[in-house]
């Protein structure tokens, strides 16, 4: 009897909840078959099983929250994966649960191209969290000859950021470590060569599989990282850590905490008389993380809430996980983001009248997608309203790409899947893949992914009502077009009030890096292109 | 004009080599531009090395007469100048042999001769041929190091000398001033009074060493005096003049009072002033302070972002040990690796007999500072390594944080003192507390034991001291 283990779900996700299990005590499964569904933070994915067998016991429950790498089934009769189909099971697990959603054909291609790989293969240094695009090695925590488990700690990683643990993607038998202690790794590099191992690349190779759009976002975003580095080496970090006096702390030990952006004199020692060791400044990174909540340092907590009982009976509900999740962005957008919101109004009688004339019974073009065209075309004319803030190292990060996020409102809160390259998409394209979109994300299918790599967001709240309202960007981007109702006004042109269709638009921006004016000229421009519909091209 | 070299190094001192070394072989392109045909610097030629050997050969000749006191009877040396200078000479030519060797094994590119900035991103090289160059670089590091200051309005003559020539061991003058009781001076004068010269001292101040403790320098006074013919402290040099038998030089004593001496010659060792002219710099962004001394943070980085400093010209103190360190910052900076330039204690070593050395905090500047520390002393009279040598002359202290029993500083007179003073670095660079030292075993019998019985001492209880328990 064999543990089935929970597989990895994707970038970040370390775990999530059981919604439904497919699957009960007795059933035969087979290897790629649906056996759970589970939400996360932003998903609900399918997993597939990783093997083949007989259920002989269920370890998990519905609503129990299942980490990755935690067994969820006992298997009877397993089918021992050999080193041929070991990376099949792999390319089902994880990123292409989400594809096969969306197009099953696909799953050939991706068999076939997966199951070459066999035999020694490189792993590959999974993805570390936002923004980590390389870490020093402190410790390699295996040697050659270990057998791997899949979650098993391998590496100890410094970065930026924090010193973290790395864990296997994979499982198999060390054949070669291809790095050593104090090199810089980046993401993506080859770290070991593994023999008899599933897939190595659990993370980043089925994510280049994928041939869509977004595969080419991915590797755009790369670049621009990669860049981002290659610059950094020429300008030198001007660190403002102040030099230390006094500190009683190893050279080595401070040259740590300056790699890890940390001021050593704000670090407590645990040695006699508070000597400064490499464990402390480690304890102490991690703390700071721990304690550095993602909404931006506004800890709810602070202020003890009333007891709401004492005027009549209440009830409390968890939140589900896209409630948190949008807590805990918005209010970290919030607080990171000085904004501003710029109200303008557009004249839509011209693209009404457009809109009508393409839109055929059978196919409902909206407005949205005219705005999504205009807007990327305005992002080209207006760069800093695509781009994002590194603080950290007072950089402007400027993308060559366009994507824009688009708000749906579903019955488990908001969710903003993202439209890949839109400037390269006519607006009857926009219009089919935002209604694919929408749907998707109402029957909770939108993935991870779709929901990565955005550059600007539309709101539209123009199906409920209400004139002007201020949305809050979208960190890491920088802008967001909130879209209220049209209704029509008296507009006094040639000596005459006309009925006019006038549209609300509402502009938040991050006020770090554009400028009142430039918000002004955006949406004007914004607007002037909206007015003027007949130039817009549909198939382009 | 070709794509700009990734970094030059402007002089190829000890901070200059240094960098130039790492940065190539962390896979840089590197070029250095350096007056001399082999790196080395001052510090090589015409410093620290050159220095050492003749004050080995003084100190061989010192032993052999100290031999006398334990019935061992030598004969009055018979000094051959001419080898002398030729094996000093063959010390420096095979380390810069050797560095030149290390520069071309690692492909950077020399330029033997002059650099001068034309901009924030070029440089005129006047070349050693008389050919200028341009070379146009990403990075530059600046180490041109320091030269000998000067009294204004001496006579030019070639009695009158400065370390240079002092080291270039021309004759061995029957009558020696050295104008300046620093560690050059005393360490000159010392090699000198070694070799047959009578040798006199004058300082304007009121001690030897200023910067070093009184009671460190104080040891080597005591010495001193049986050594020179004269020390003139407090006493300022007024007049030189030449004469018949060298340098006629008037003095005024604290009082005022004027005196006159003859000298076959004079060694002026006032200190030293960094070489910050002639290069251009006013066409970049750095600056430079009304000392001389180039603007950096604690990159190394000056006011101009393409541009680095490092060693003496970076400021105080002029020690070829501090410009490495420097160098190796200033690399890993360019490198995009997030240093400073942090260190806790700079040893800094005088090579007299007895030596001098001291790092971190001393007394002096603690009690300027008006910190509570604790002084803690082994005199090294109660040593037996130091007696088996008959060199009791000697103290180890430390200064200790009264409060969190860190050694804050360390200083140390005696013989052998330099090498020493490399645990008082670490103990300080690892914030030990006094009872590391005095945990930590030494080996017996060494001078270093006088570390751990200070140690000891801090707690009252040093083996080979006796402190009567106060009422």
């Amino acid at each position: 009897m064999t543990d089935l283990k929970l597989p990895e779900l994707g970038e970040n996700i370390a775990q999530g909840t059981v919604t439904k299990i497919l699957v009960k005590t007795g059933d035969a499964i087979k290897k790629g078959q649906n056996i759970l569904e589970l939400e996360t933070d932003k998903a609900v994915l399918e997993v597939p099983s990783s093997a083949d067998g007989i259920v002989s016991e269920i370890l998990i429950k519905s609503g129990a929250v299942v980490k990755v790498g935690q067994p969820i089934f006992k298997l009877e009769g397993v089918v021992a994966s050999p080193k041929g189909e070991a990376t099949l099971e792999k390319s089902t697990n994880s990123i292409e649960i989400a594809s096969s959603q969306k197009s099953a054909p696909r799953n050939d291609t991706g068999i076939s191209s997966a199951s070459t790989s066999v035999g020694i293969q490189d792993l590959t240094l999974p993805a570390l969290g936002e923004n980590i695009a390389k870490g020093t090695v402190t410790k390699i925590l295996v040697k050659v000859g270990d057998s791997l488990k899949k979650g098993q700690n391998i590496l100890e990683i410094e970065t930026d950021k924090a010193v973290l643990e790395v864990p296997s993607t994979t499982e198999g038998l060390v054949k070669e470590i291809l790095i050593k202690t104090g090199a810089v790794v980046l993401v993506g590099q080859a770290i070991f060569k593994i023999e008899g191992g599933v897939s190595a690349a659990a993370i980043t190779a089925p994510v280049e599989k994928v041939t869509t759009p977004s595969a080419k976002t991915v590797s755009s975003v790369e670049i621009a990282s990669s860049q981002q580095n290659a610059s950094r080496k020429d300008t030198p970090i001007t660190t403002s850590i102040p030099v230390r006096k006094d500190i009683p702390a190893a050279p080595s030990v401070r040259l740590l905490a300056r790699e890890l952006g940390i001021d050593i004199g704000q670090v407590p020692g645990s040695g006699p008389n508070g000597r400064i060791s490499s464990e402390d400044v480690k304890a102490y990174c991690k703390a700071l993380n721990t304690s550095r909540p993602a909404g931006g340092g506004v800890v709810a907590a602070s202020h003890p809430l009333p007891n709401f009982s004492k005027w009549g009976s209440v009830r409390r509900e968890p939140m589900n996980n896209v409630r948190k999740k949008t807590a805990e962005h918005l209010s970290y957008a919030w607080n990171t983001i000085p904004h501003v919101t710029q109200f303008d109004k557009v004249d839509i009688t011209e693209l009404e009248k457009l809109r009508k004339s393409i839109s055929g019974t059978s196919k409902k073009i909206s407005v949205t997608p005219f705005i999504i065209k205009v807007i990327a075309a305005a992002m080209k004319k207006f760069p800093q309203f695509n781009s994002s803030v590194d603080i950290a190292t007072q950089e402007i990060i400027y993308k060559d790409y366009v994507n824009i996020g688009v708000a749906v409102d579903t019955d488990r809160g908001l969710i903003v899947p993202v439209l890949k390259n839109v400037d390269q998409m006519t607006i009857l394209q926009i219009s089919d893949e935002l209604t694919a979109m929408a749907e998707r994300a109402r029957l909770r299918k939108t993935t991870i992914e779709e929901m990565q790599g955005g550059c600007f967001t539309i709101s539209n709240l123009g199906g409920i009502g209400g004139t002007f309202f201020t949305p809050i960007v979208n960190w890491p981007e920088v802008a967001i077009l909130g879209v209220s109702r049209g209704s029509l006004e008296p507009i006094y042109t040639d000596g005459h009030f006309n009925p006019r269709l006038m549209l609300p638009l509402s502009l938040s921006y991050d006020h770090r890096i554009v400028d009142g004016a430039d918000g002004a000229r955006f949406l004007r421009w914004v607007c002037e292109a909206i007015q003027q519909p007949f130039l817009l091209d549909l198939n382009k | 004009m070709s794509t700009p070299i990734q970094l030059v190094v402007i002089g190829a001192g000890p901070g200059g080599y240094a960098a130039a070394f790492l940065a190539s072989d962390l896979g840089m392109e590197v070029a250095i531009v350096e007056k001399e045909t082999n790196p080395g610097g001052v510090c090589l030629y015409r410093g620290c090395i050159p220095s050492k050997a003749l004050l080995h050969a003084a100190k061989i000749i010192s032993e052999a007469k100290h031999a006398e006191a334990f019935g061992i009877d030598y004969p009055a040396p018979k000094i051959d100048i001419n080898k002398l200078r030729d094996w000093k000479k063959s010390v420096v030519s095979k380390l810069t042999g050797g560095l030149g060797q290390l520069a071309r094994a690692r492909k950077i590119k020399y330029f033997q001769g002059e650099a001068s900035f034309i901009n924030s991103n070029t440089l005129k090289i006047k070349k050693a041929d008389g050919s200028t160059e341009e070379l146009s670089f990403k990075h530059a590091i600046l180490a041109t190091g320091s030269r000998p200051a000067v009294i204004p309005n001496l006579p030019k003559s070639a009695n009158i000398w400065d370390s240079t020539a002092a080291l270039d061991l021309g004759d061995i003058p029957e009558n020696l001033l050295v104008v300046g009781g620093g560690y050059i001076g005393m360490e000159l004068g010392t090699a000198y009074h070694e070799f047959g010269s009578k040798v006199s001292v004058v300082e304007m101040t009121p001690g030897l060493l200023a910067g070093a403790d009184r009671d460190l320098s104080d040891v080597l006074f005591k010495r001193a005096k049986g050594m020179f013919a004269k020390i003139m402290l407090e006493t300022k040099v007024l007049k030189m003049e030449e004469s018949p038998k060298g340098i006629t030089v008037t003095f005024a004593d604290k009082e005022g009072k004027e005196f006159k001496e003859e000298y076959n010659k004079v060694l002026v060792s006032i200190g030293r002033k960094p070489n910050s002219e002639n290069l251009g710099l006013e066409n970049t962004k750095v600056k430079v302070t009304p000392r001389g001394f180039v603007e950096v943070n604690d990159q190394r980085q000056t006011t101009d972002p393409n541009i680095y400093a490092i060693g003496d010209i970076a400021g105080d103190p002029m020690l070829a040990h501090k410009a490495s360190h420097e160098g190796r910052v200033a690399i890993e900076s360019i490198e995009g690796k997030r240093v400073a330039f942090e260190p806790q204690a700079i040893p800094a070593v005088v090579f007299t007999d007895p030596e001098i050395a001291w790092c971190g905090l001393t007394e002096l500047e603690a009690a300027k500072a008006g910190r509570e520390v604790t002084i803690s002393k082994f005199p090294w009279a109660a040593s037996g390594r130091a007696l088996t040598l008959d060199r009791t002359d000697g103290l180890t202290k430390l200064i200790i944080d009264s409060k969190t029993q860190r050694v804050l500083g360390v200083g140390i007179v005696g013989v052998g003192a330099g090498d020493m003073i490399a645990e008082g670095v670490m103990a300080i660079e690892m914030g030990a507390v006094a009872a590391d030292l005095k945990l930590s075993i030494h080996a017996h019998p060494t001078l270093s034991e006088t570390i751990m019985e200070s140690a000891e001492s801090f707690f009252g209880h040093s083996t080979h001291i006796f402190k009567p328990k106060k009422a």
